[in-house]
């Protein structure tokens, strides 16, 4: 019998890309605690904006294991600007949007390193990180009201790589 | 005068039965010789393992295997005609859900075919001999208390394992164009788990891990944690059994004996 290749460790191009991902993560981290703060969430409703500001704040934290040096931890301006504006008022479904539409960012963003990382180990990381910020997109959409159907979609595109937009 | 003293006598009489043993373990004349390993009686001849290659088109080949075993359910629970009451807007679900896997299998497919393999066009046997025939049978059961209930219950554990699958096979393919291809579908799974976790769990309950107040049991969890997890999947269905339990299934990802190798046909 022969089994693939044992996981392959990162190079210097790879480890550029996972510095980028950490600091989008560290990005998204920041925009879920502006949004647990908006008043007209209800308590459970912050719970969960919580938990999910947790589970971005983990992955930046993975990233940065991965790419050692190269990460910076600190959140790409960038990201954080292109969404912080929509991030206010009352209207809970259009933030609900507005997260959701970070996450589809956040996951079109990974989708395309797993598909450019040649290090093994650092693709499964990013895609088990994927994973999950599809599943907090459909909830998001289910939670704005939207339909299954919309869950079911990205029609977001990737951040370009270095600019963060 | 004796010429051998107790000592020679000695030597000379351990050669002899050196000798004697190695003569004993030899071939000997006019006996046939045997295939078989040294032993008591006689083994049957066998022809050995066939020699198997886990390449990147097995793996494509068991997704698409997977996508089958999904479609295959999907089909079954909805000739049971339980999408009734409670659940009657799932049915709209289950078969969105189903035509996306026939989808994801067409595309699996044709990749498999790019890269030269034979598309694999049914359901994974081994999946459907431990996973799916018998939580099918248990659900099916009279006694099953709620059957719609369950078979969502099935579903819902169904799109974990493909989102894992994927997820795992990640590491396993050699091109990375195939990683991220696997990880395009795998993510669809991801999002078809959270849709039925909301149907099985209306309100805030279905997001984030909680504990069943009643039960002491974790109730489902759309979002199971900040890293999707690779982890078994526990499955209870069907009736109460006499000991006020109910069977449950522990689903895994697929391993080296229920992958799809170039061998294993479809039927």
């Amino acid at each position: 019998m022969t089994l693939p290749a044992a996981i392959t460790p990162t190079n210097k191009a790879d480890r550029a890309l996972l510095a980028f991902a950490n600091s989008a993560e560290f990005a998204a981290r920041d925009l879920y605690a502006v949004a647990a703060s908006v008043s007209a969430f209800s308590k459970e409703e912050q719970v969960v904006l919580i938990g999910f500001h947790d589970h971005h704040r983990a992955a930046a934290q993975a990233l940065a294991g991965m790419a050692g040096s190269a990460a910076t931890n600190e959140r790409s301006d960038a990201v954080f600007n292109a969404f912080r504006g929509r991030i206010m008022g009352n209207d809970k479904n259009a933030i609900y949007d507005t997260l959701r539409e970070l996450e589809n960012t956040l996951a079109s963003t990974h989708l395309s390193l797993v598909g450019t990382l040649e290090g093994t180990g650092a693709a499964a990381l990013v895609a088990s990180i994927l994973n999950v910020q599809a599943r907090q997109a459909a909830t998001l959409a289910l939670l704005a009201g939207r339909t299954f159907a919309e869950a079911l979609t990205n029609g977001a595109a990737a951040l370009t790589i270095g600019t963060g937009t | 005068m004796n010429r051998y003293s107790r000592r020679h006598v000695l030597r000379l009489s351990g050669l002899g039965a050196a000798g004697v043993l190695l003569a004993a373990c030899g071939k000997q004349a006019g006996v046939e010789e045997s295939k078989n390993v040294k032993s008591v009686g006689v083994l049957p001849e066998t022809d050995g393992l066939a020699s198997v290659e886990v390449t990147d088109i097995v793996l494509l080949r068991t997704a698409a295997s997977l996508e089958y075993n999904a479609i295959d359910t999907y089909d079954a629970a909805l000739s049971l005609g339980v999408f009734a009451g409670a659940f009657a807007a799932v049915g709209d679900i289950a078969k969105r859900l189903r035509d996306d896997h026939r989808g994801h299998a067409d595309a699996i497919n044709g990749l498999v075919t790019k890269l030269g393999g034979q598309p694999f066009t049914c359901s994974n046997p081994r999946l459907n001999e431990i996973y799916i025939s018998p939580a099918l049978a248990l659900i099916t059961d009279t006694d099953t208390e709620d059957p719609g209930l369950d078979v969502l219950v099935l579903a819902h554990a169904l799109e974990n394992l493909a989102a894992q699958t994927y997820q795992s096979f990640v590491t396993l393919l050699s091109d990375k164009a195939l990683r991220e291809a696997a990880m395009t579908i795998g993510q669809d799974e991801a999002r078809h788990a959270t849709v039925l976790a909301r149907a099985l769990q209306p309100g805030l309950q279905f997001i984030l891990p909680s504990i069943n107040a009643d039960t002491g049991k974790p109730n489902i969890a759309a979002v199971p944690g900040a890293f999707g997890p690779l982890t078994p999947i526990l499955v209870t269905v069907g009736p109460v059994n006499a000991d006020g339990t109910r069977s449950s299934l522990t689903l895994e990802t697929p391993s080296l004996n229920s992958l799809a190798y170039d061998s294993v046909l479809c039927a």
